[in-house]
Order: structure tokens, then C-alpha cells, then sequence
């Protein structure tokens, strides 16, 4: 790859879908009556409610994406991405404007979608190759590669109505990335499939993007895409919002999500309850300096967890317990739990305590409390808030220069020490 | 015919997976069509000769015992069967075929591929059943001793005409089902009716002449009434018949083939 051509590219490209149920014979002759006595055509059906309204999946978006870029596509649910995918996959087309692709596109919309579950694995790859474009011929030739690469050689004789989900998907990505495409498309596919496989499936694609293929990925899971994408386009209700460098985009899509998700906070105690109720937690927020609630941490800044509780009755030695869980993992990347001095003996009523990390040693990512109350033994649990509020450490400090900053959880203290060699 | 271009360009338009790996497609399809059709299934193929064969049986006694159709000098059962395996294959093509793109809606909505292939693997994977059917017929041919004459080699040239007309037919009703599901209760109703318009149970010569010109804008009856000419009865077919049904069926394919693919865009979003 010399010069890098534009692999993608949007001209002013509208979606608009019909939304509503469709119409009927009785619709036709009611606006073909109303269309000869003159009328609006709008279709309305006096009994049955408003018809052909419609849904702007996609609006006004224009963009140029370079040959052997990876570009993350993230967003809420609804916002127009895998619309976006099926556009430049040609499996719709546009409502107004042109989308222009060079090369051949393979689109992962569904992992395979052209499997039938009553032929074997093996009789699959060659349907699912020819779906991609790949002749008998061609698919002789990597077979044992898509098989490795799925690892299903014990099972490819089998018909595939007996495989997993994730082994059904896990075959339909590895036919699917070894049809030779100029242009990958990925739309949130990884989600299943075990651990390892997803990370092979990630390893893949980043190899593809650095032999130059273009890969434009859907997730959710900023971690990935910051890791997969240089650039990011964030779609919001059908609108490109933004387009640009990974890490600020993702930082200011994660703020927005933060604020949404703290306004919708009010009630987030009252689900995922458990505990026996004696006291529980009446409200928990995350605080800044000024004590403002929040849902920002800057990384290497300190963390004050304000949570206010309400004893009905007498409770002797309580234990309130934080942790702080990894989202993306779900795994608990800290804890802290109060002693005897920190709290009276027995408390009754209500009471609001705090919960300060200072520094937080986290790295960037998003992060849920999980809040218990139990009693000194931690034999009984009043209260079990499993997913209290949620924050994310963004960053704040010096500008970033290690591009794999994200990786791990926890920033430990460490020094190198360099010595000259020493022949022992 | 497109080739993987060397030096990559833009493009708004669709095609740039060379023909084979379409080819490659059909072939698929069609395979897939077949065992999912037969798997499982006791008599398998067997029900692509039974379906004729039965009703073989039912047109001998309704329509030459009862209703006194003659046959113009050959065996009944022959004539009627030599009739209802076009026609077999004719009516299962478009009944599946009709809705075929709705059955396959997770690939026409996932992936992009030429859409008519589907529709088209349908009447191809017809085309296996024909086959058994056929060879009972040239079993019947040596039961009943029909010599091969020179007519017979226009045998082929009338398939053809049956696989463009079918290929037509299947490719119309699967598209329009697509916006609506209507299509597909109204293809049965009219193949049901279709049967009898066709000369299948009786010569066109029976038909009274005032009717007979409606009969024959029916382009399947120029294609069975001349593989009847052809090979059973093995003499020159009636050519103003076939000239019309060849014009027929070649306009119906072309229509239909045009009018797929203006509509294909959009199958993708309401289907």
C-alpha cells in the first residue's frame, strides 16, 4: 500500500424506511376514493389509525474512509449504524444521495446468516463461501484454514442444527474473513463466541487492517474499538454526531452515555435489590470535589462515593462495603469496606457516609458500584445493591501519548532501574 | 461478466464478485434446496415421480373412462403423462419459488448477492425432479412402444421454452410477494385453475374453435401440446402454436427479469 485510495465513501446519503404496518386493499381503495374527490393523499384510514409514516434511518451523512483504515462505529440502539453497514454493503440502497465503494465488501451483519442447519459444517463453508464471492475452488484451498481458524475439525462433518450459537458463529466469521474482501464490514458480531475466539477474531481484523484492508467495526465496547480504530464516527439518531481521532471520540461518547445514564440514576437503587432490608442504602452517588453528584472521574484524580442509609431499625456494627467492577469484565478491580471506627456502634435511622479513594489508581474505563451493607461477621447481608451507580476515568492529566494506556485496570507504582550488563 | 478489478475503484454500483462465484451460488442454493427437501424423508425423490403418476392415474379415469377423452391414437395414461411432468414442474417451481425470497430473508437482509439467484435456484432444484419424472416417462415410451422419430430432437429446444417461461413466471410472483404476502394464496388458486386450461388432460384439437385461440395464448400450451407432437406422437408440431408461446415465454422472461431488478433494491426493506 503506497498511497491509500478512498475505500468508502458517502455523498450527502439518506435512509428513510416505512415505519407502521403496510397497506392493505382497504388503504388502497379508501385513498384511491379520497385521491378522486380531490383530496390530501396522506393516507389516513379512519378506523385504523395513521399509515405510511415514515423513519429517517439515516440523515445527510457524508464521509470519506481511506483505503486500510480501521473505523469504529458506535451510538445508541437505533441510531443508524447498521444501516450505515447495509448501505455500503449494497443490501439497501439509499434514499437520496450515493454511496461509492471501491473493491469488494464482505458484510458480518449476522455470522452466518447463509448456513442451513440440516447440512453439515462442511457443506456450509462452501454455501457460505459462494455467499461471499469464494469459487468451489477457492474455498479447496483455505478449508483447512476456515476450519482451524473456527476450530471446529471435530465437528465438520456434522450437521449444524447440532452446533452451539457460538461455534455456529465462530464458523460463519472464519468463512466470511477468509474470502479475500478489500472492505470489511462488522457489526457487533463478536459479542458471541468465547473469550479466546474473540480475541482471535479482534487479532484477525487488526492483522487486516494492517495489510491494508478496511475494516469498519459496530460495537459497543469502547475498549475494542480504541483498540481496533484509529478514527471513530459516532451516529446519533441518524445523524453523524461526530467523526475523528478514536480517543477523543470515544471519551466524548462515554461522557454523553455518563451524563444520560445519571440522569436516568434516580431509580437505579430500587432495582437489583437483595439483602434482608433491616438498613439499606436510601441513596448512593458519586461526588466531586465540590459534592456535586457526577459521573466522571479523571484518572489519578480521587473518588468520593456519598452513599445516605436508613436503619429501621437498631443495627450494632454494621459493615458498608464499596466495590468497583470493571463493566466490560464484570470483574471487581477493588474493594473497600468500612471498619468499626469508622462508623458508631449501632446506627438507627438514617445517616450518610462517604467513601473516599484518593488516588484512584484506575485506568480508563467504565466502571459500576456494587454496594452491600452486612453485619460485623459478614453473615448477613441487609442490603445488596448490585448495580449502583456507574462512572467512568476520563482522562484530564497530560496528553496522552501511549496508545495502549487503557490496557489493564489498576496504574501500580513502579520504577525501572537500569544497570549495564554484567558478565556473571 | 465482471472480474475483480485490478486497480480498485469507486463505485455506486453493485456488481464486483465475478460470475463464478455466483455460478457457485446457484449451485449452492440448489444443492441446499434438495437435501433440505429430501432429508428426512422416506421416499425422497421418489415423490417427484409419484406426484404425475397419481395423477396420471386420476386423469385415466375421470377424463378417458368417464368422460370419454380419446388421445388421438396413443394410450391415455401416456398422453396424460407426457402432459402433467412439464407441467409438474411448472407449478412446484412457482409455488416454491414464489416464496422463496421471503423464506430466505436472513441472507437477502445480511448480505448482498445478484437476489434473482434465489428464485432461480428453486426452479433448478425442480429441475431433479423433473428428471426422475422423465425417466419414468421413457419407461412408459418402452412399455408402450413409441418409436423415436426426427421429431424428436425438437425435445430439447422446448425444454428450453418450459425453463424460460417457468424461470419467468417464478421470477415475477417471488418479487411481487415480496411487497405483498397476497401472492402467494393467488398463485395457488390460479395454478389450480391453470391446470385445466392447459391441454394436459385432453388434446387442443377438442377444444371447440371459438375457445381454442384463448387456450393457445397460454404459452405452456404450445410447449406441452409440441413435446407431445415431439415424442409421443412423434410428428411435425403445430408451429403458429409454438411460435406464439416461444414470443410468449421469452417476453414473460424478459419482463419479468427487467421488473426483478428494478424492484430488487428494495427488498432488503420491506421484506
Amino acid at each position: 500500500m503506497s498511497s491509500r485510495g478512498t475505500a468508502i465513501r458517502l455523498e450527502r446519503v439518506s435512509k428513510r424506511y416505512r415505519a407502521g404496518r403496510s397497506r392493505t386493499v382497504v388503504d388502497l381503495i379508501a385513498s384511491t376514493v379520497d385521491s378522486l374527490r380531490g383530496r390530501e393523499r396522506d393516507v389516513y384510514s379512519a378506523a385504523r389509525g395513521r399509515i405510511d409514516s415514515t423513519i429517517w434511518a439515516i440523515r445527510e451523512a457524508s464521509f470519506d474512509i481511506a483505503e486500510g483504515a480501521g473505523v469504529g462505529i458506535i451510538g445508541s440502539n437505533g441510531a443508524g449504524k447498521t444501516t450505515l453497514l447495509k448501505l455500503i454493503s449494497r443490501v439497501t440502497w439509499p434514499t437520496s444521495g450515493r454511496v461509492l465503494v471501491a473493491g469488494r465488501v464482505v458484510s458480518l451483519i449476522e455470522l452466518g446468516a447463509g448456513f442451513h442447519p440440516e447440512l453439515t459444517g462442511r457443506e456450509n463453508v462452501y454455501l457460505g463461501g459462494g455467499l461471499f464471492g469464494l469459487t468451489r475452488r477457492d474455498i479447496d484451498r483455505r478449508f483447512d484454514e476456515i476450519v482451524q481458524f473456527a476450530e471446529v475439525e471435530r465437528l465438520i462433518d456434522t450437521p449444524m442444527k447440532r452446533y452451539s450459537s457460538g461455534l455456529y458463529a465462530r464458523l460463519g466469521f472464519s468463512v466470511a474473513i477468509h474470502s479475500n474482501p478489500d472492505i470489511v464490514l462488522v457489526d457487533e458480531v463478536l459479542a458471541v463466541g468465547d473469550a479466546a475466539f474473540r480475541r482471535r477474531a479482534l487479532e484477525s481484523l487488526r492483522r487486516m487492517i494492517a495489510g491494508g484492508k478496511t475494516v469498519l467495526f459496530i460495537s459497543h465496547d469502547m475498549w475494542n474499538v480504541r483498540r481496533l480504530c484509529e478514527r471513530i464516527i459516532w451516529m446519533d439518531e441518524g445523524r453523524m454526531r461526530a467523526i475523528g481521532p478514536s480517543a477523543e471520540i470515544a471519551d466524548q461518547y462515554m461522557e454523553q452515555v455518563n451524563l444520560r445514564a445519571l440522569a436516568n440514576q434516580q431509580n437505579a437503587l430500587q432495582s437489583h435489590r437483595g439483602g434482608t432490608g433491616e438498613l439499606r442504602y436510601t441513596d448512593v452517588e458519586i461526588v466531586d470535589a465540590s459534592g456535586r453528584p457526577t459521573a466522571i472521574v479523571r484518572d489519578g484524580g480521587p473518588l468520593t462515593v456519598r452513599a445516605a442509609y436508613d436503619a429501621g431499625v437498631a443495627v450494632a456494627a454494621p459493615v458498608f462495603q464499596v466495590a468497583i467492577v470493571d463493566v466490560d469484565t464484570g470483574l471487581v478491580v477493588g474493594t473497600a469496606a468500612s471498619s468499626p471506627a469508622d462508623v458508631p456502634p449501632v446506627v438507627e435511622g438514617p445517616g450518610v457516609l462517604e467513601c473516599i479513594f484518593d488516588p484512584l489508581p484506575l485506568r480508563r474505563r467504565h466502571y459500576v458500584l456494587r454496594m452491600t451493607i452486612t453485619d460485623s461477621c459478614q453473615l448477613v447481608s441487609y442490603d445488596v445493591v448490585s448495580a449502583g451507580p456507574r462512572f467512568a476515568v476520563t482522562g484530564g492529566g497530560p496528553a496522552d501519548c501511549a496508545g495502549d494506556e487503557e490496557d489493564g485496570f489498576v496504574t501500580l507504582p513502579f520504577r525501572f532501574e537500569h544497570r549495564a550488563r554484567v558478565l556473571s | 461478466m465482471t472480474t475483480v478489478a485490478a486497480e480498485r475503484t469507486l463505485t455506486d454500483r453493485a456488481e464486483s464478485i465475478n460470475a463464478a462465484a455466483y455460478w457457485q451460488l446457484l449451485v449452492n442454493l440448489t444443492r441446499r434446496e434438495v437435501k433440505g427437501r429430501y432429508s428426512q424423508s422416506l421416499l425422497g425423490i421418489g415423490w417427484a415421480v409419484a406426484q404425475p403418476l397419481a395423477m396420471m392415474a386420476v386423469f385415466t379415469l375421470v377424463f378417458s373412462r368417464l368422460g370419454n377423452i380419446s388421445a388421438d391414437g396413443v394410450a391415455y395414461p401416456l398422453f396424460a403423462y407426457a402432459g402433467l411432468v412439464p407441467w409438474f414442474f411448472f407449478m412446484n417451481s412457482v409455488n416454491s419459488g414464489t416464496m422463496s425470497l421471503v423464506q430466505y430473508r436472513n441472507i437477502v437482509t445480511k448480505t448482498y448477492f445478484p437476489r434473482e439467484i434465489i428464485p432461480i435456484a428453486q426452479v433448478c432444484a425442480r429441475l431433479l425432479d423433473f428428471a426422475a419424472a422423465s425417466s419414468v416417462f421413457a419407461l412408459l415410451l418402452i412399455y408402450y412402444r413409441v418409436d423415436v422419430t426426427r421429431w424428436t430432437a425438437l425435445a430439447p429446444m422446448l425444454f428450453v421454452l418450459l425453463v424460460a417461461f417457468t424461470t419467468g413466471v417464478t421470477l415475477l410472483t417471488s418479487a411481487v410477494n415480496v411487497f405483498y404476502r397476497d401472492v402467494s394464496p393467488v398463485v395457488q388458486i390460479v395454478l389450480q385453475l391453470w391446470l385445466y386450461v392447459t391441454p394436459i388432460a385432453y388434446p387442443i384439437a377438442k377444444v371447440p374453435e371459438r375457445w381454442r385461440r384463448w387456450i393457445a395464448a397460454n404459452p405452456l400450451s404450445g410447449i406441452i401440446e409440441g413435446l407431445r407432437s415431439a415424442i409421443v406422437y412423434g410428428r411435425e408440431p403445430d408451429w403458429p402454436l409454438l411460435g406464439v408461446s416461444a414470443a410468449l415465454s421469452a417476453t414473460v422472461l424478459i419482463g419479468a427479469f427487467v421488473l426483478f431488478k428494478r424492484l430488487d433494491k428494495y427488498f432488503a426493506d420491506v421484506i
